[in-house]
C-alpha cells in the first residue's frame, strides 16, 4: 500500500476514535434511558422536597378530627386550605398553625355572580357584620350549630 | 508542522488513542463518582415512571376562583412574583343588545394576580352579565407538545409518566418553547434563567403525595389520578365516567392531555 493512503487510513481511523471518544464522554451516562433526554433529569426533579404535609400527613395524629369531617359538608376540604402549610408543625409539634378565621370564610363563600350555584354564598354585609363566623358556625361541620 | 508527522509521531499518537479507549472504563468511573458529590437530593426510590401515567381533570362547574390552588402552587414551587405555573381566568359573558338577535354579547377574560386572593367583584354590572364562571388554567401535558419539539438543546421531554419536563442543566433559557405554547404555560424563570412550568408536582406525585394545587383546591375542581393504577373509587376514573370532557384547543393536534369538562365555548 502506498504511504500516503495508510497515513489518510490511519488518519481517518484517529478521527473516528477521537469523535467516538469524544461523543462517550461528552454524553450524561443516563441519556438515553428513557428517551432522548438525559433520564437523571427525572430524579432530580422528582429529588426536591414537597412544601405541603397533605391530609394524609394529618391524618396520622389527628385522625378523629379528619374523620369527623370526612362526615360533613366540608369533606373535600384539605386540612391546609384552611390551617395553612403544616411543615413546621409537622416536624415539631409545639409550633402551633394560625387559628383560621374571617378572611378563610369569605375566600370561598362570599357572593360573586362568577361562582357555581351549588356552593352556599352570603354578602358578609349583609349576613352577619361581625366577622366572627364561628360564633354561628362549626367549621369542620357546617351543618351542626355550636 | 510537517515535520512533526513522521512514522514515530503517528505511532504515538495512535497508541495514546489506543490506551485512551481502553482507559475509559475507569474514566466512566471517576465520571460517575464526580457526579455522585455533586448530586442533590435523590428522587423516591423504586419508583418507575413506565408504571404510571398521571392526568390532571378539571372540572369548570366546580371551580369557584378561591385562588387557594395558585398560592398552594407558587408556594410549592417557589414560583417567581410574577409568574405562574397555574392561574385562574375569570370569564364574564354579558348579554346581547335587545334584538340584536345573537345569543350572547362580549366576552371579557380577566385574571388580576392570577387569582391569587380571591376575585374582586366585576366591573361590569351584575344586570348585564349573561354568564360568569372561572376557569383554571395549568400546563396541559399535551402528548405531541410543541415545546419540546422546538427545544433546540433537547432540555424539554415528554416524560414516561405523562408529564412534559424540563431538564434545568440543559436548558439554555433560549425561550423558544415559550413561544411554542399554543396556552401561555412557560414562563422564563427570572432566577434560573431557565424555561418553566408546571411539572404535576412531580416532586410529590413520586412519592404519592397529590400535586399541591389538587391538595389545597376546597371545591374539588381539580381531580388527579394515575390511570395506570386506579385506586379503589377513583376520583378521577368517577370524573371521566360522568362528565363529557374534552381538551383546550384540540384543533391544533397538540393532544392536550389535560381534560376540562363543563367548559364554554368561549375558553381557549
Amino acid at each position: 500500500m502506498p504511504p500516503q493512503i495508510t497515513r489518510l487510513v490511519l488518519l481517518t481511523i484517529a478521527i473516528i476514535c477521537a469523535y467516538f471518544t469524544a461523543r462517550y464522554l461528552l454524553t450524561p451516562q443516563s441519556f438515553g434511558q428513557y428517551g432522548h433526554y438525559r433520564g437523571a433529569a427525572l430524579q432530580e426533579i422528582a429529588g426536591r422536597e414537597p412544601f405541603w404535609a397533605g391530609r394524609k400527613t394529618c391524618d396520622t395524629c389527628h385522625g378523629e378530627i379528619v374523620q369527623k369531617l370526612a362526615k360533613a359538608e366540608h369533606k373535600g376540604l384539605s386540612c391546609e386550605t384552611c390551617h395553612g402549610p403544616a411543615k413546621a408543625h409537622v416536624d415539631n409539634p409545639e409550633v402551633k398553625l394560625p387559628k383560621p378565621g374571617y378572611g378563610q370564610c369569605v375566600r370561598c363563600h362570599e357572593a360573586s355572580p362568577s361562582r357555581p350555584a351549588w356552593i352556599h354564598q352570603v354578602t358578609p354585609a349583609k349576613h352577619y357584620t361581625g366577622q366572627v363566623c364561628t360564633e354561628c358556625h362549626v367549621p369542620h361541620q357546617p351543618n351542626e350549630v355550636p | 508542522m510537517s515535520e512533526n508527522v513522521t512514522r514515530r509521531n503517528v505511532l504515538k499518537n495512535l497508541a495514546g488513542i489506543v490506551g485512551g479507549i481502553l482507559a475509559l472504563p475507569a474514566a466512566r468511573t471517576c465520571q460517575a463518582a464526580v457526579r455522585n458529590v455533586f448530586a442533590t437530593a435523590q428522587a423516591p426510590k423504586g419508583y418507575d415512571p413506565f408504571k404510571h401515567k398521571w392526568l390532571m381533570a378539571l372540572d369548570v362547574d366546580r371551580c369557584i376562583g378561591c385562588g387557594f390552588c395558585v398560592e398552594a402552587c407558587k408556594a410549592e414551587n417557589s414560583v417567581p412574583q410574577d409568574n405562574f405555573r397555574t392561574w385562574i381566568e375569570r370569564y364574564v359573558v354579558t348579554r346581547p343588545k335587545p334584538g340584536s338577535g345573537e345569543s350572547r354579547g362580549d366576552t371579557f377574560v380577566d385574571s388580576p394576580d392570577g387569582g391569587i386572593g380571591g376575585f374582586k367583584p366585576s366591573l361590569i354590572p351584575k344586570e348585564d352579565v349573561l354568564k360568569s364562571f372561572f376557569v383554571p388554567k395549568l400546563c396541559n401535558q399535551c402528548e405531541n407538545s410543541p415545546c419540546s419539539q422546538v427545544c433546540p438543546v433537547g432540555a424539554t421531554f415528554e416524560s414516561p409518566d405523562g408529564v412534559v419536563l424540563v431538564d434545568k442543566n440543559y436548558c439554555i433559557g433560549c425561550g423558544f418553547c415559550i413561544q411554542a405554547c399554543p396556552y401561555g404555560c412557560r414562563f422564563l424563570n427570572p432566577e434560573t434563567h431557565t424555561a418553566d412550568k408546571c411539572t404535576l408536582c412531580y416532586h410529590r406525585i413520586t412519592r404519592g403525595l397529590r400535586p399541591a394545587c389538587v391538595e389545597i383546591c376546597p371545591s374539588q375542581a381539580r381531580i388527579f389520578g394515575d390511570l395506570k393504577n386506579p385506586i379503589a373509587d377513583d376520583p378521577l376514573q368517577r370524573f371521566i365516567e360522568n362528565n363529557k370532557t374534552q381538551g383546550l384547543k384540540a384543533h391544533l393536534g397538540t393532544k392536550p392531555r389535560v381534560r376540562y369538562a363543563n367548559l364554554d365555548e368561549e375558553v381557549r
